[in-house]
């Protein structure tokens, strides 16, 4: 049975493209047939970090007003056979994602065998975002360790518990997932930050995950490569074991305690 | 009448609606010529047990004790929920133009049939489904109708009492919330008291008619007595709210909440017109 997955978060700049690209990437190298939708329309940065960007031709709106099927706005990823990629357009006004529209082409996403479809947020609450939670059976919310952006995600989840369909037919509840990103445990040590434990407390949701902040997203941004395909790096890790969890397996938390250099690290600089 | 006879027909009469506090009402002015705001009055619920006109009359009679201006050109909900199943046809007309006699003026009827809906509508009369669902975000945070601690304003003249009436309106009501309130959401239990088992986080709005029981952190806004009742207090486990008010008397937490209370059991009374913020911890009250 196919699932329909929104990456949300209220806020801007949380990493929801960031992770929306990483984990469909995860999904689909693991062998589910995923596909990946941007709601951002007139933003459009998912083909950017998927480094699709050239290859646009169609978008998510032409196959809405029925200019395009769905078969030739579908960009398959550069690396993954399984993932395939529907870009937001650049040039409409966000009130052309129809809601009927919307609904047509993730049921017919379905019916071309996907897995898991995956909906990339825009921020905010408005039009966009109602539009890529309202079909989703469960939604992973992106929340960066500060007050505001809980509380934006507390707004999300409302509104997800209001607005959903799932919520509107009284069907199962949407599955909430929280993924705290830009994580670092030195700063939580140092009390600038708040720990995984108070953004948990407040939003009450089981932790799918905990990314490190770290300067390879912005390496992996640039390239046009999801943070997910830098093997060895803590993003890349911290993202196997989003995947890893989101599919059953029961993995640990890493990259959550601070761990002080020692004097060598210190004085070398060896890492 | 024997004084422990029950009255054949018996008419109860509560409150129902929120007078908001003074803190909520917008108030830009608008140069249209028309503008359209949300706006809650309060009404009368009368609440029928049976639907014949004489015995109606009985007991508004008895009531009222004579006293010609009792009711003063209030709006009244008829509520026929008890009787509407075995009351297939009422005589519409009959029942507006005696209250009118008793200067109530129907606007809606609650408890109708659909097979009574167009009976009503063609007296000019709203229906009104009770009107607790669309104030909650979840459709499981109903409140139950017809439930109010507003007293039956029973004159002194009444020559007899009224049993009836006054278990009516005693009926104990609760709204219980069991998932988190968050951001941006406003639970508002009508007429009864809330209990929420879940965190209420900051931005979140909390109000009731009656009292305010939260079993986890209260973060959010927490309005108790809404509609007048200065008896209503608020409980919370771990009490840190960004503004409390009750029967309309609010406080703020600018400058931080006390912090020998804060996150602690507490509750929140209103004693003059003074917010008055009570520890609950065990050490305390010792």
């Amino acid at each position: 049975m196919a699932r329909i997955i929104v990456v949300t978060s209220g806020k801007g700049g949380v990493g929801k493209t960031t992770s929306s690209a990483s984990f469909s990437t995860g999904l689909a190298t693991r062998g589910h047939k995923t596909a990946v939708l941007d709601f951002d329309v007139g933003l459009r940065n998912l083909d950017l970090i998927m480094g699709c960007e050239r290859r646009v031709v169609y978008d998510l709106i032409n196959v809405i007003n029925g200019e395009a099927s769905l078969n030739q706005a579908l960009i398959k990823d550069k690396h993954c056979d399984n993932l395939f990629i529907l870009p937001a357009s650049q040039t409409r006004d966000k009130d052309a994602l129809s809601e009927e529209g919307v609904e047509r082409v993730l049921h017919d996403l379905i019916n071309m065998g996907f897995e898991y479809i995956i909906c990339d947020s825009p921020a905010g609450i408005e039009h966009g975002a109602l539009m890529a939670l309202t079909f989703a059976d469960e939604a992973i919310i992106v929340t960066n360790p500060e007050v505001s952006s809980v509380r934006d995600s507390d707004r999300i989840l409302g509104i997800i518990q209001a607005k959903s369909r799932r919520a509107q037919t009284g069907a199962e509840p949407v599955k909430e997932h929280l993924l705290i990103t830009r994580y670092s445990p030195k700063r939580v040590e140092a009390d600038e930050m708040l720990s995984h434990e108070d953004v948990q407390e407040i939003l009450r949701i089981p932790l799918i995950g905990i990314i490190p902040e770290s300067e390879s997203v912005l390496h992996a941004s640039n390239q046009g490569n999801p943070a997910i395909h830098f093997k060895g790096t803590d993003v890349a890790e911290a993202y196997e074991d989003v995947v890893s969890r989101f599919l059953g397996q029961d993995v640990p938390l890493r990259f959550t305690a601070y761990e002080k250099p020692g004097l060598l690290q210190r004085i070398f600089g060896v890492k | 009448m024997p004084p422990n006879t029950p009255l054949p027909a018996i008419f109860t009469v509560e409150c129902t609606g929120l007078r908001q506090p003074e803190l909520f009402m917008p108030r830009s002015p608008s140069q249209l010529p028309i503008e359209i705001k949300i706006s809650t009055v309060v009404a009368i619920s009368t609440i029928l047990h049976s639907s014949d006109p004489v015995a109606i009359d009985a007991a508004l009679k008895q009531m009222t004790g004579g006293v010609s201006d009792f009711f003063e050109d209030e709006f009244a909900v008829i509520d026929i929920g008890a009787i509407a199943a075995d009351t297939p046809r009422i005589d519409w007309q009959l029942l507006i133009d005696l209250l009118k006699k008793y200067r109530l003026n129907a606007v809606a009827v609650r408890g109708a049939l659909p097979a009574m809906a167009d009976a009503i509508r063609a007296r000019g009369l709203s229906l009104d489904d009770g009107g607790t669902g669309k104030l909650t975000p979840r459709q499981d945070a109903e409140a139950p109708p017809a439930v109010s601690a507003a007293p039956a304003p029973i004159p002194a003249p009444a020559p007899a009492p009224l049993p009836a009436a006054a278990t009516a309106v005693v009926t104990p009501g609760t709204m219980i919330i069991d998932t988190p309130v968050r951001a941006g959401q406003r639970i508002y239990a009508r007429g009864c008291d809330l209990i929420i088992t879940a965190v209420v986080n900051n931005g979140a709005e909390i109000i009731a008619d009656g009292s305010i029981h939260v079993y986890a952190a209260l973060n959010g806004r927490a309005l108790a007595g809404a509609s007048g009742n200065a008896e209503a207090r608020i409980f919370a486990l771990a009490m840190q709210p960004e503004l409390v008010s009750i029967a309309g008397v609010y406080r703020t937490f600018d400058e931080g909440f006390p912090p020998e209370l804060a996150r602690q059991p507490a509750q929140i009374r209103l004693v003059g017109d003074r917010i008055d913020i009570l520890s609950l911890s065990p050490a305390s009250r010792a």
